[in-house]
């Protein structure tokens, strides 16, 4: 892969591109939510922390992306406005939400899961893959060349989505 | 100098005695020259630091360490996965290459390097500052280094966008591997150290 | 006849150190245990001339472990094997009745000095 088409992901932050470029992520907790036009060849990947903004009291300096309820909005007009692309031609993927410490008790990937899982829904969006749970990391490709998803769970072989 | 520049210095003070600490302990466990650098202490945005994170593939072998106390601090030691192997023939005085896979002997010497450095550390913090910390026990895992620093900053960049991080660098000197440590300050030890040092 | 020794550490590879040093020293290692929890279990069960016992460890630490292996038996003979070089830690465990203590990192000849010293 030529470095230079690779766009990388942390934390609490969403991007968008275009064919040729790859996105790329790590995971543990966190759920990335891959999003992308088939025909237009465009997609963004947000990697959200946390499924609800109301934890930070709606500061307006939040960070929008750290949540799933104001990120993944914001990664759909992202899409729109800065690429026109149409709500209803996008189809998403999401992965992640790995427990990887067992002294957190809370199962915060679970609830990223469910409340990516439910935003999604309202926008009427497809999630025509997803890969989640566990207890080890993930690595996420996310071409935007063909809409395929390199998915690698530490110490098991990468599969295509 | 306003209160902000104290602190930051007195971290980087209360850093580099604790890093020199921690490369002379690390220099007698395993018997070679070990030197311990400290790359940084920065106030850092959380998608930044882990964007540098998630470009790399390493995988490695990680001791996440609370240090409980007077200043609260996490700590996590990650080192690749083969060097992890040569970090264990060192830690038993055996020839380098006698270890040749990882197994629950290699995950203890990771687990071990971490709690003797963590607490080289939590004892610099009380003979020299008298802050009195202590190590809890070491939670080992091998994953991606990317996810494995989301994890140790999670609870924090819960809280804020930027983290202060303290990041050292170190090699064994004949065997050239290299490992990573950092220490993250969590809410109110830079405060608790300010007033221990005399310079809040 | 050789001295009968309890290794308790929550680091296998510690153990194993110790085992290696002194085995060689015509100690035997009777039984090895990974916390605090454990050793109190293994010294009733193994009733061993020498203790060693690391401080930080989950379920029970090396502190309490030593208070409750002398409550059982306030003859007892153990030693502090422990990276923590605070004075309030080290103090604590020889009030309560540790007979030494060895700081991590160790050398051999600490490890064997210790030892044989408590062994009497």
């Amino acid at each position: 892969m030529n470095e230079n088409n690779r766009i990388v992901v942390g934390i609490g932050d969403l991007k968008t591109g275009q064919a040729p470029s790859v996105i790329r992520t790590t995971l543990g907790s966190c759920i990335a939510v891959c999003l992308y036009d088939q025909q237009k060849k465009i997609g963004g990947m947000l990697h959200l922390m946390m499924a609800d903004s109301r934890v930070a009291g709606n500061r307006p300096d939040m960070r929008r992306a750290k949540y799933a309820d104001t990120g993944i909005p914001d990664l759909i007009d992202d899409l729109k406005n800065k690429h026109n692309v149409e709500v209803g031609s996008l189809k998403a993927k999401i992965f992640g939400g790995a427990k990887v410490l067992k002294v957190v008790t809370a199962n915060i990937g679970e609830e990223n899961e469910e409340a990516a899982r439910k935003i999604l829904k309202g926008y009427n969006i497809s999630i025509v893959a997803a890969k989640t749970g566990g207890e080890k990391g993930y690595q996420v490709d996310f071409s935007l060349e063909t809409g395929k998803i390199q998915c690698r769970i530490f110490g098991q072989e990468p599969e295509e989505y | 100098m306003s209160e902000t520049t104290r602190l930051d210095k007195m971290i980087q003070l209360v850093a580099e005695q604790a890093i020199e600490k921690s490369s002379q302990v690390l220099s007698k466990l395993l018997k070679q020259g070990a030197k311990i650098e400290l790359k940084q202490v920065s106030l850092m945005d959380i998608a930044l630091v882990t964007e540098k994170m998630n470009e790399e593939d390493k995988e490695v072998v990680a001791a996440f360490i609370g240090l409980e106390g007077d200043a609260p601090f996490k700590f996590l030691f990650s080192v690749g996965m083969a060097d992890a192997l040569q970090i264990t023939d060192l830690f038993l005085g055996q020839e380098t290459g006698t270890t040749i896979a990882f197994d629950d002997m290699t995950a203890s010497a990771v687990q071990e390097v971490g709690n003797i450095l963590s607490s080289a550390i939590s004892n610099v913090f009380s003979q020299d500052f008298q802050v009195e910390m202590k190590p809890t026990p070491p939670e080992v895992i091998q994953d991606y280094l990317g996810t494995l620093f989301q994890q140790f900053i999670m609870d924090l960049a819960m809280e804020s966008d930027q983290i202060l991080i303290i990041e050292s660098k170190f090699k064994i000197v004949r065997s050239e591997l290299d490992c990573y440590m950092y220490l993250l300050p969590l809410a109110g030890s830079t405060e608790a150290l300010g007033m221990a040092t005399g310079m809040k | 006849m050789s001295r009968k020794l309890l290794l308790v550490d929550d680091a296998p590879i510690i153990r194993l150190k110790l085992k290696n040093i002194l085995q060689a020293q015509n100690y035997e290692v009777v039984g090895e245990a990974n916390n605090g929890v454990e050793a109190i279990e293994k010294y009733k069960e193994l009733k061993p001339d020498l203790v060693t016992m690391d401080i930080v460890m989950p379920e029970k630490d090396g502190i309490e472990a030593l208070g409750d292996i002398l409550k059982i038996d306030s003859n007892a003979k153990v030693v502090m094997v422990t990276a923590i070089d605070q004075r309030d830690s080290l103090m604590k465990a020889i009030q309560l009745g540790a007979v030494d203590y060895i700081i991590k990192p160790f050398e051999d000849e600490r490890v064997i000095e210790a030892i044989n010293k408590a062994a009497g």
